[in-house]
């Protein structure tokens, strides 16, 4: 079993408050990604829920029992940091062993337990090297063997992947995916890198200054970002914001004037003063060339192959960025219009919420996460 | 780093080193030459490097005239060692503390340590007489132990505090996450990982011992037996005459197993010392 549940959980440094009251229920099994920019807690949340850093207010429940004051070993969880923390002094094997050591299990099961891990993470032929032979995956390895052998009911990881290089990165990131499908425990994630929460999340929470912005699959925060944080932190390249001025709300949704560029309405709830400012929020995949559209210039050009990445300058001298397809003849210098779908945008008002899209390209209560699947 | 001085700079290197090094080991040069050399050649003028008669007989003789030789290089040794020891019991604890906790007036009392070690033996040597008298500790191995192993003490942990702090703290909240008490991590993690730290300290402390005691065995202690060696050399001073060829012998055979120790273990000290210098 790994139920968590926060509530009211905050966390102060002297008399800096660096996490604000969170309210958060993770499921047994499910796979939830912290996510934010560097500094904005994940890691001293992650701390907190490992018991390296007391819960200044607020509870923590692990499987519906308080453990705000229980030590890290009582707790039922196992961490793995993202310098590995591997003794330097020991070979792979009493690396991994060391968890069952403190333990006083006997030899025979260590011997099983630490072969079973091994055989896991392919690191049999490497038991008796020593963690400064072994490459970076193989520490990455090791440092999870330590974890698994405790058989614990949460697994945490901070930023585990970082100090790989990016290959290496995309392998480890589909290794861990299998494990979590194999070992079926609950994990949770620190990540500053939104790629490693979408690919491997069940659920991700986005943190933004000790606050969290938004919980939710994926493809929620996708397609329904409650806020400009998180629509412009999730997506890759980061989602155009154009800024606009209401002029009434219509049964069509939100009828807009963008800035230097042409009226709009976008398919959104909610009600717009005449005069109000507002961001639109375009994904770069969702633009496309049209002559009527907002009228740029192409500033810079990358070719990737199988998409073209443009980034343009707005009228009013903002960059705008937009993902065509490989073969566009695009040359930098050039002028270029640029359209959407209006269903496609998003809408913000000015406190940076986002008013609720009436149209969703997936019906996202149908999509399986990975969990499910 | 092929051919990079010209034949002439390593000659001008070369020559340099000579030159340091001579003024270095004159005195051992001496000394040894002294040791081999009759009474009489010694004090001859003119003054001729190789004298006549030149032999090992004094090596032979200074255990002869000064029957208690042996015990007082044993003592030397002993006192060295149950200094090093303590010395060392008391730094890596404190150093540890100083690395890792965060406590009140932490950085004070670590100048504090470090001025007392600045102030030195000597200048303390009348009221530690004193503190050695009204414990009744004069007369006693204590008496040259305990202030030699308090001197070495500030040093001592100054070097294990580096080293501890170059541990980085998330291998014991690993430890401590695995379920591993203070004292397990201590003991299976840290220690181990700051052994080559400790062998370094280990063998400076057991240097300075062995170079201070002289100063704490002439004021604390009058019991012959007691004395270690560079007191002991004193009684090569007779009434008449001093027999500085024994006494260079005896001085040469005293030092010996501290050259031995240190050409055994010289390696760790210069990889200890440069340790963590460069990044790996
Ligand atoms: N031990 C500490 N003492 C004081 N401030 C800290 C401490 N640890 C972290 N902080 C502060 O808390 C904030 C969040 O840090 P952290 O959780 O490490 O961020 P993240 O992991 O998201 O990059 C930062 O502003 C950091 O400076
Ligand atoms: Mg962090």
């Amino acid at each position: 079993m790994g139920d968590l549940k926060l509530t009211g959980v905050t966390k102060d440094f002297g008399t800096a408050r660096v996490i604000h009251p969170t309210d958060l229920q993770i499921r047994d099994g499910e796979f939830t990604v912290f996510v934010g920019p560097s500094g904005c807690g994940k890691s001293t949340m992650l701390r907190m829920i490992a018991g390296l850093e007391d819960i200044t207010s607020g509870t923590l429940e692990i499987d519906g029992k308080k453990v705000n004051d229980l030590p890290p070993s009582k707790r039922g969880i196992a961490m793995v940091f993202q310098s590995y923390a591997l003794y330097p002094h020991l070979n792979v094997f009493e690396n991994i062993a060391f968890p069952l050591r403190v333990d006083r299990r006997p030899e025979a099961e260590v011997r099983q337990k630490v072969g079973a891990a091994a055989e896991v993470l392919k690191l049999t032929e490497r038991l008796q090297h020593k963690p400064g032979e072994l490459s970076g995956g193989q520490r990455q390895r090791v440092a999870i063997g330590r974890a698994i052998v405790r058989e614990p009911s949460v697994f945490l990881f901070d930023e585990p992947l970082s100090n790989l290089d990016a290959a290496l990165r995309g392998e480890m990131r589909v290794e861990l995916s299998r494990l979590h499908a194999k070992l079926a425990n609950t994990m949770i994630y620190v990540t500053h890198d939104q790629i490693e929460a979408m690919t491997m999340a069940d659920r991700i929470v986005v943190l933004n200054a000790g606050r969290v912005e938004q919980v939710g699959s994926p493809l929620e925060l996708f397609h329904r970002p409650v806020n400009r944080f998180v629509a412009g932190f999730i997506g890759n390249p980061n989602m155009n914001f154009l800024p606009a001025t209401g002029l009434g709300t219509t049964p069509e949704g939100v009828a807009l004037q963008i800035q230097n560029g042409p009226r709009v309405t976008i398919p959104v709830e909610g009600n717009v003063a005449n005069g109000a400012a507002l961001n639109l929020g375009i994904r770069p995949d969702d633009l496309r060339p049209d002559p009527d559209g907002l009228p740029c210039r192409v500033d810079v050009v990358e070719r990737l192959g199988n998409s073209t990445v443009l980034y343009c300058v707005a009228p009013g001298g903002g960059q705008i960025c937009m993902v065509t397809d490989g073969s566009t003849r695009a040359t930098p210098g050039e002028a270029i219009g640029l359209g959407f779908d209006p269903k496609a945008a998003h809408l913000f008002i000015e406190n940076g919420r986002a008013l609720p899209r009436r149209h969703v390209p997936v019906d996202l209560d149908r999509i399986p996460t990975a969990r499910t699947a | 780093m092929i051919n990079r001085y010209r034949w002439w700079e390593l000659v001008l290197i070369y020559a340099g080193m000579a030159l340091f090094l001579t003024f270095m080991l004159a005195p051992f040069v001496e000394a040894f030459m002294v040791s081999l050399r009759p009474l009489a050649e010694v004090f001859r003028i003119p003054y001729r490097f190789f004298a006549e008669g030149m032999s090992f007989a004094n090596y032979r003789q200074i255990w002869i005239s000064q029957p208690m030789l042996g015990r007082w290089i044993i003592n030397s040794f002993g006192i060295a060692v149950a200094v090093t020891i303590l010395s060392m019991m008391c730094s890596i604890p404190a150093a540890y503390a100083f690395a890792r906790f965060k406590f009140k007036l932490r950085d004070g009392l670590l100048s504090l340590f470090l001025a007392v070690s600045m102030v030195g033996a000597a200048v303390l040597i009348i009221p530690l007489y004193k503190l050695m008298l009204a414990l009744g500790l004069l007369n006693t191995y204590a008496a040259m132990i305990i202030p030699g192993a308090a001197f070495t003490v500030p040093t001592g942990i100054f070097l294990m505090r580096s080293y501890f702090m170059r541990i980085p703290a998330e291998l014991e909240e690993a430890a401590y996450v695995d379920g591993a008490s203070r004292l397990y991590t201590m003991r299976r993690v840290i220690l181990p990982i700051a052994a080559p730290g400790m062998v370094v300290v280990a063998i400076t402390t057991f240097i300075t011992a062995y170079a201070q005691q002289f100063l704490f065995a002439l004021t604390f202690n009058s019991k012959n037996h007691l004395n270690p060696l560079p007191v002991g050399l004193y009684q090569f001073f007779g009434h008449q005459e001093v027999r500085w060829n024994e006494l260079m012998a005896a001085s040469i055979v005293g030092v010996l197993p501290v050259l031995v120790l240190y050409v055994f273990l010289q390696r760790y000290i210069v990889a200890g010392l440069t340790a963590g210098a460069v990044k790996e």
